[in-house]
């Protein structure tokens, strides 16, 4: 297995490091372009999740991401420095028109993480909260 | 350097907005929705995604105070140049109910 390690301080601008780290090694490993995508984004989200949920933007603290190649899948730990959370939710979220005026236009993040890659698992407690994104690298892998 | 993240186009009722940053996530998202007002928009408001690579839900946020400005003004928002990937995604979050795609061919009538 060969692991790639990023730290990143709670700014949202260097999870654009951790996002272009997404795409070198996607691409190194021979995703298809599309599943490039999917990747990138579900990255961004977990990244994203953990500076502002998880660290609450404390600079200080930071976010680890780890990712790990084996010989059929590429797999992202994304962990923070937080407290830990109660509850993730996960459930589909779409633009509702209900709630448009409000401004209520949050949460797609963890939808579009659970349904963008091929598995995923949360494990939180008072230390942090660590995601885990799993990629495989052909459909039959994980089937 | 410019730091502008939108050029306008304007002729007759349609309002073009080029989106000029690749990347419309957390650290784009303020700029983009502070161009979002509704006297931006006019009868036919079409945004440009021909330079976007990337767009996340913080993006997809900042891009919903369009349609909230565009729905408040009673005018139609439209979506152009949108990548295959980016199609998905609208349509994952049903964001392309409320923002169709249009072809850039398709406004050529009203210039």
């Amino acid at each position: 297995m060969e692991r790639v390690l990023v730290n990143i301080p709670s700014n949202p601008i260097f999870e654009r490091i951790v996002r272009a780290s997404a795409d070198e090694l996607g691409q190194a490993i021979g995703l298809p372009p599309e599943r490039v995508e999917d990747l990138k984004l579900a990255v961004s989200e977990a990244v994203n999740n953990a500076i502002d949920h998880g660290n609450r933007r404390e600079a200080a603290k930071l976010v680890e991401v780890i990712f790990a190649l084996d010989a059929d899948k590429l797999e992202v730990r994304i962990r923070d420095e937080g407290e830990g959370a109660d509850r993730v939710d996960f459930s589909r979220k779409i633009v509702e028109e209900q709630n448009l005026d409000s401004g209520m236009h949050r949460g797609f993040g963890m939808y579009l993480i659970s349904a963008l890659v091929d598995d995923y698992e949360i494990s939180s407690s008072q230390n942090g909260t660590v995601m885990t994104l799993r990629l495989y690298r052909k459909e039959s892998a994980h089937e | 350097m410019s730091n502008e993240v939108i050029r306008r186009e304007e002729f007759g009722d349609v309002a073009v907005l080029h989106i000029l940053t690749t990347s419309v996530d957390t650290n784009s998202a303020v700029a983009i929705e502070a161009t979002a007002t509704a006297t931006a928009m006019r009868p036919i408001t079409v945004l440009d995604f021909a330079n976007v690579a990337f767009i996340n839900s913080a993006g997809i946020s900042a891009l919903l105070k369009f349609v909230v400005s565009s729905r408040k003004a009673g005018n139609k928002l439209f979506a152009m140049n949108v990548s295959p990937h980016h199609q998905k995604i609208f349509k994952m979050v049903e964001m392309s109910r409320f923002m169709p795609t249009i072809e850039e061919r398709d406004l050529a009538a009203y210039r």
